[in-house]
């Protein structure tokens, strides 16, 4: 098989040096010709290895992995969207409490101004205030909680701004692999991608990436530099 | 604090983002919020009038947010209106092409409460 292959090769070695000599326009010729051998070498190897069904079973698996993504950024959105209903409702809740329980504390204080009341009133006006008090206290860390709830779904957009990148990406190779599939020329030019854009998205690794801030504190840095 | 009744307008194309930036003007004690889900739309509702402030993202599909503020620069009835860019575009090219374009601030995303308080006060105090 080897020295099948090998024939092969200096055949076609012999093959291009005559076609040289022939035509005798020196390097490019050669270089364009010895592309030319690659190509169909390659071609031939790609469908004797079966790399072309490789090929279709990876653009057909594309779509799946698209879909898979747009799941997972359909449940986090529904999950994010359910923390914050229930932050909604649980907010006025406890500004309901809140404001209730000062109102009750001021009537009560009202009340104890007034000589001539029993001690165990007192006492347990006493014990009221002392609860009211814990009731605003804890109100209001609760909603500060609700509200650390509430800035925690912000994973939602960050993510999804990420996985709807890669989806598009996906998209583009998957398109890319079934039009080469189509016409079957790997030696065909691919656009560059465009590093330049302004539209990225999150940052996943702003501190290995150059030209990119990763703190607030570093926006506001560079815009006090550029005197704005 | 500026005036309660300032008129936000929040442009972003996550509604969950929206939600949390109408939830954190709440907090902050600006309750007349209106939402818009792009540019286009953004746009739109701006010109119909009545509003006071922008939080805008950027990356946004039918038109994106720094096209979005340089049709509020060149729009005579829109041009002062403040817009405060809220996004996780995170390139210094960014932060400079949205300072020419005439932006009041920017907050990259993740962003926290006091970041967005902090930043809105200081437009409010420099438009006085």
């Amino acid at each position: 098989m080897r020295d099948d292959n090998k024939a092969v090769n200096d055949e076609h070695d012999e093959m291009s040096a005559d076609h040289l000599d022939k035509q005798g326009d020196g390097k490019e010729g050669e270089m364009l010709h010895r592309i030319g051998q690659m190509t169909r070498g390659l071609h031939e190897s790609l469908r004797e290895l079966g790399i072309d069904k490789m090929v279709e079973r990876a653009a057909q698996g594309i779509p799946d992995a698209r879909d898979r993504l747009n799941y997972v950024a359909t449940m986090t959105e529904q999950a994010a969207d359910r923390v914050l209903n229930a932050t909604d409702i649980a907010n006025p809740l406890q500004d309901n409490i809140t404001s209730q329980a000062a109102e009750l504390e001021a009537r009560w204080k009202d009340v104890m101004k007034t000589p001539a009341l029993k001690s165990e009133y007192n006492e347990a006006a006493e014990a009221t205030l002392v609860f009211l008090k814990q009731t605003t206290e804890n109100s209001n860390a609760t909603k500060a909680q609700l509200m650390e709830i509430m800035m925690a779904q912000d994973f939602q957009d960050l993510t999804g701004q990420v996985i709807k990148k890669i989806t598009e990406l996906a998209h583009m190779i998957e398109q890319e692999l079934v039009r080469t599939l189509v016409d079957f020329a790997p030696n065909k030019p691919v656009a560059a991608p465009d590093n330049n854009s302004l539209l990225n998205g999150p940052q996943i690794a702003p501190e290995k990436t150059e030209n990119v801030v990763s703190n607030q504190a570093q926006v506001d840095d560079l815009l006090d530099s550029l005197g704005f | 604090m500026a005036d309660p009744n300032t008129k936000f307008l929040v442009v972003d194309d996550f509604s969950t983002m929206r939600r949390i930036v109408r939830n954190l003007l709440k907090e902050l004690g600006y309750s007349n919020v209106e939402e818009a889900e792009d540019g286009v739309d953004g746009l739109n509702k701006l010109k119909a009038g009545g509003f006071d402030f922008v939080v805008s993202d950027w990356n946004m599909p039918n038109m994106d947010g720094l096209t979005m503020l340089q049709n509020i620069r060149k729009d005579s009835a829109l041009a002062s209106l403040p817009v405060l860019m809220v996004t996780a575009e995170a390139k210094k090219e960014n932060i400079i092409a949205a300072a020419q374009a005439g932006a009041n601030g920017y907050v990259v995303k993740p962003f926290t409460a006091a970041t967005l308080d902090e930043k809105l006060s200081k437009i409010f105090e420099k438009i006085g």
